[in-house]
């Protein structure tokens, strides 16, 4: 049975620092009332706040950094009713907290293809500690070299490129690509990654990883399975619990992938990471 | 400290706190977050005899005070229960329910049979909302009848302790009680979801992938008492109340009304260790209010009168 990982806990965290970003974004900055173990990048916590004005399901989100004093910061961008009332807190904030939940990334490691990572708005969030993990040595493995790695950061104008600049300071490359023009290349990330490809500035085969609207995430993959390269998703589905008890979460599998013949995965407790190859996709 | 042991149906439970079908996974996946030797009892969720791959998505949709969903009974079947399930449970240090469906009475009876043998199991729950694929696909739930027959054709094959759960979406939920009284049942639990839809009609887009779906949470909690008190009533078997309860304020209201024991659903989600604090905060009010024993609660509902024509 896929149960919640054995490191992820039901704590309560502070709200220290919220900081407006892009348009209709917020970066949280929240205190953990417990210990956390060392976070792998794509993995999430499911928040609300502890008051009745909170949506009564905490909603699903990727830890964006981990600060030096170990709190823990989330970008959020408001869609509706659970992160409106995210954003509208203030400092003091007692937030419920449940994680950290789900699988991550795999291990990125310098002795295998150099890393393309594309972000689609608010998917870029879980690129932010990938990159510096990478750059650092993920887990033992050895570490990528910065030029090997590419971040394509996708919106559709420049006001949904979320903290940019804060991305730019890592060292890697990273080209923007809004649907107007409005920042970087003018057009969207596929198109982008295509404009590389043919004018030689990235190698033929790299490691793909994306996160970001469905149907961004689905040419991804068809670009990545047209050209054999290795591919993971990091999916955002509607959840309910988070934990696998809920099965509100459910994924298309393909038969006789890595989950046999159930059709079934769950993004919570199977994802939110899953190879291309593992996927159904449209 | 107050007494929270209760004895329901032959089956002693260490406080009344039980997790609700669906809510909780199958087996002890949430071991990590609420120790099983916290809660009464465990119910898994609904196992059918074939897998069930379940409902297109979205699955779930919370509204303004509850929960939508159409989960559609997702689960592996009875094999996988058996097989992989059961073991895992073996052992655990609380009394495990299964939850158990079906689309006919054979079916129910085919589940129960063959769960009936494996000592990990100390009492079933029927989840009598499946549609009753014989009857026009209506749910059993509906109809005393049906919902009779479905639970002595299970009384047949097994002498575990069997509780059959009902749904809120009938004219008169005691008639139902009284049927599954007669059917054999050993208690009832009441209730399971209320239906409901939700819409956005700038896109004409319903909330659910299957349009109509269950209504669960906080909002439903007076429905759910009121079911929970007209079965109580009605019947000399013990009450599993369940609906909305999200703190032990609302466990002891529906012990108030009659319930013997309460199931937490969606406010598991709310906050996974929800129940691993309930029995500290129950112990509380119950000391606070001078109350010995939960036993001691149950059924104190008094006064007033039926009104016929609420309004
Ligand atoms: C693993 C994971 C990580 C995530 N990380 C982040 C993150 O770092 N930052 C961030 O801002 N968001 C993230 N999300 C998405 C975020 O959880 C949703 O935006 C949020 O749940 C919306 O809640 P709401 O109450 O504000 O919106 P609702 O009122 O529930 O919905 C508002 C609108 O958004 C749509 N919507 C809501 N949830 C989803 C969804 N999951 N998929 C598609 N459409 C949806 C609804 O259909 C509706 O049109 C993540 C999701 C997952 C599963
Ligand atoms: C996501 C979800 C899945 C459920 N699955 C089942 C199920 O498989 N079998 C069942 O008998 N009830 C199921 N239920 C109903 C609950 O057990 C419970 O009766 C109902 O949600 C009301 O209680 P609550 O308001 O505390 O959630 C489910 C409810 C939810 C929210
Ligand atoms: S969100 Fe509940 S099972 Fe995945």
């Amino acid at each position: 049975m896929p149960a919640p990982p054995p490191d992820a806990r039901s704590f309560r965290s502070e709200l220290i620092d919220v900081r407006p970003t892009g348009d209709d974004g917020v970066v949280l900055r929240v205190r953990p009332t417990i210990e956390l173990p060392a976070l792998r990048a794509a993995r999430f916590f499911m928040l609300r706040r502890d008051d009745e004005l909170s949506p009564a399901i905490p909603r699903p989100f990727s830890v964006y950094r981990v600060r030096e004093d170990g709190s823990i910061e989330f970008l959020i961008k408001v869609m509706g009713r659970g992160t409106r009332a995210l954003a509208e807190s203030v400092p003091g904030t007692t937030l419920v907290t449940v994680g950290p939940l789900g699988n991550g990334w795999p291990v990125l490691g310098g002795d295998a293809e150099p890393l393309v990572m594309i972000g689609g708005g608010i998917g870029s969030v879980p690129f932010y500690m990938a990159i510096e993990q990478a750059l650092a040595g993920m887990e033992g493995a050895p570490p990528v070299a910065a030029p090997d790695i590419t971040f394509v950061y996708g919106a559709a104008h420049a006001g949904l490129l979320y903290d940019i600049e804060v991305f730019e300071r890592l060292g890697v490359r990273v080209i923007a690509a809004t649907d107007d023009g409005s920042r970087g290349f003018h057009g969207n990330v596929v198109q982008a990654l295509e404009a590389e490809w043919s004018n030689g500035r990235l190698p033929e085969r790299v490691r793909v990883l994306t996160c970001g609207p469905d149907p961004m995430m689905e040419a991804v993959a068809r670009v990545a399975r047209d050209r054999d390269l290795p591919c993971w998703l990091s999916l955002e589905t509607y959840m309910g619990c988070g934990v696998g008890i809920c099965n509100g979460c459910a994924v298309r599998t393909a038969p006789g992938g890595p989950f046999g013949d159930w059709p079934i995965a769950k993004c919570c407790v199977d994802g939110p990471v899953f190879p291309a190859a593992a996927l159904a996709l449209d | 400290m107050a007494q929270l042991a209760v004895s329901v149906a032959g089956l002693s439970l260490r406080n009344p706190l039980l997790s609700a079908s669906g809510t909780f996974g199958h087996g002890l996946e949430m071991r990590h977050v609420v120790a099983p030797s916290l809660v009464g009892a465990l119910v898994s969720k609904t196992v059918t005899p074939r897998p069930r791959p379940g409902n297109a998505m979205p699955r779930i949709q919370e509204t303004e005070a509850g929960l939508l969903n159409s989960i559609g009974l997702e689960n592996r079947g009875m094999q996988s229960y058996l097989d992989t399930t059961l073991p895992e449970v073996a052992g655990a240090d609380t009394v495990i329910i299964t939850n158990i469906g079906g689309e006919t009475e054979q079916e129910f009876a085919e589940i129960a049979a063959a769960f009936d043998g494996r000592p990990e199991i100390d009492a079933f729950e029927l989840n009598l909302s499946c549609p009753n694929v014989d009857g026009g696909a209506l749910p059993y739930s509906t109809d005393p009848k049906t919902a009779e027959r479905v639970v002595a054709s299970v009384r047949a094959v097994t002498r575990k302790p069997l509780f059959a759960k009902l749904s809120p979406n009938v004219t008169r939920i005691e008639d139902i009680a009284v049927a599954c009284e007669r059917g054999g049942a050993d208690g009832l639990t009441a209730v399971n979801t209320v239906l409901g839809m939700s819409i956005d009609w700038r896109t004409g887009r319903p909330g659910l992938g299957t349009i109509v779906g269950g209504y669960s949470g906080t909002a439903i909690k007076p429905i759910a008492l009121r079911c929970a008190w007209q079965c109580a009533r009605a019947v000399s078997l013990p009450v599993l109340g369940c609906g909305g309860v999200r703190c032990a304020e609302d466990v002891l209201e529906f012990l108030a009304v009659g319930c013997s024991a309460v199931q937490v659903g969606t406010a598991n989600f709310g906050e996974p260790g929800l129940l691993a604090r309930m029995p500290a905060e129950l112990d509380r009010l119950l000391d606070d209010a001078g109350f010995a024993s939960v036993e001691d609660l149950i059924g104190s509902v008094r006064g007033g009168s039926r009104a016929e024509v609420p309004g």
